[in-house]
């Protein structure tokens, strides 16, 4: 290869080919691994989500018993980790780079911590006027219609069409699981949402690894 | 215009440094990627990345900077304005020789 390095391309459609596979490898090499961030929300929007919906399922039915607390404390653990591990994923894929799309990526992390922090401070003042079952609905519709609007956000900043469906997707669940009311948000976010994640993360892999 | 061949860029036009120039242009605008990345991504060796990368400097395509992460030496790259515009002249050009000529 060497050799031939100062050589021109043989005809157009090689120079063409140079450039296709030269892109497609740069952008193979510079972003992470698409399930290192679906992976991890999948993961824990399914199980955590999950867990919710057998504790507290539709109608005040509880499908497997146990302490109030668990599920939630488990949601919320699974959730920290899902960030934890795909900030770190994210940080090692992008270390390589420099620059503009750094600043970028910091302010995005940052708004959906300051998105969270918001809603964790004002809810608390509504929901003790709600029974508890209408309460949980309202911490759950709210947290997963701010994930599917910073979603939305994230596709603008960075053009990315299968993040702006992810965040479509997002809101219709959110609004379908609210209208069936507690109960069913959990199960259709666990399965329909955290499913869904995992489902894009495989099928964005197929189709990178198809360019190949 | 359409009987003429369009001119490819002399500098561009070597096989190694298109895809050195190709890689580059996936890179956002304002960015910089690390030396030792991009051999990764090109599959060729430093000392032959180094040379290729000086003539891409020289014509005032790429440009090298040196800087410290942590206490480790870093080289960045990136295209510069003028390289990146030469590399869409270059594709544009190579698009149009593969185009049959459909108005004389």
């Amino acid at each position: 290869m060497e050799m031939d390095d100062e050589r021109p391309p043989a005809n157009p459609a090689e120079s063409l080919r140079l450039i296709e596979q030269e892109r497609a490898a740069a952008e193979r090499g510079l972003g992470a691994h698409p399930l290192a961030f679906f992976g991890p929300w999948g993961v824990a929007w399914l199980a955590g989500f999950g867990l919710i919906f057998l504790r507290f399922g539709p109608d005040g039915r509880v499908f497997v018993s146990m302490p109030p607390w668990l599920p939630v404390l488990g949601l919320f653990a699974l959730l920290l980790g899902a960030g934890v591990v795909s900030g770190y994923l994210a940080g090692r894929a992008f270390r390589h780079i420099r620059g503009q799309s750094s600043a970028q990526g910091a302010m995005y992390g940052l708004s959906w911590l300051l998105a969270f922090l918001g809603m964790g401070t004002t809810l608390p003042r509504f929901a003790g006027h709600l029974p508890e079952a209408e309460a949980g609905l309202l911490f759950g519709s709210v947290a997963v219609g701010l994930t599917g609007a910073l979603h939305l956000a994230g596709s603008a900043i960075w053009r990315d069409r299968s993040l702006f469906a992810l965040g479509a997707w997002i809101i219709v669940i959110n609004i379908l699981g609210t209208a069936a009311g507690p109960g069913w948000h959990s199960l259709i976010v666990s399965v329909a949402g955290g499913g869904g994640m995992l489902l894009l993360g495989v099928v964005i892999s197929f189709r990178q690894r198809r360019r190949r | 215009m359409s009987d003429e061949l369009p001119e490819l860029d002399p500098v561009i036009h070597a096989q190694a440094r298109l895809r050195v120039v190709a890689a580059l242009s996936a890179l956002a605008e304002g960015d910089r990627l690390s030396f030792p990345r991009l051999q990764e991504i090109l599959r060729m060796t430093a000392g032959n990345l180094s040379v290729h990368l000086r003539k891409l400097e020289d014509a005032g395509y790429v440009e090298i900077t040196k800087t410290f992460s942590g206490r480790s030496p870093t080289t960045l790259v990136c295209l510069t304005r003028r390289g990146r515009l030469a590399f869409e002249d270059y594709t544009a050009a190579v698009r149009r020789l593969l185009e049959p000529p459909d108005d004389h």
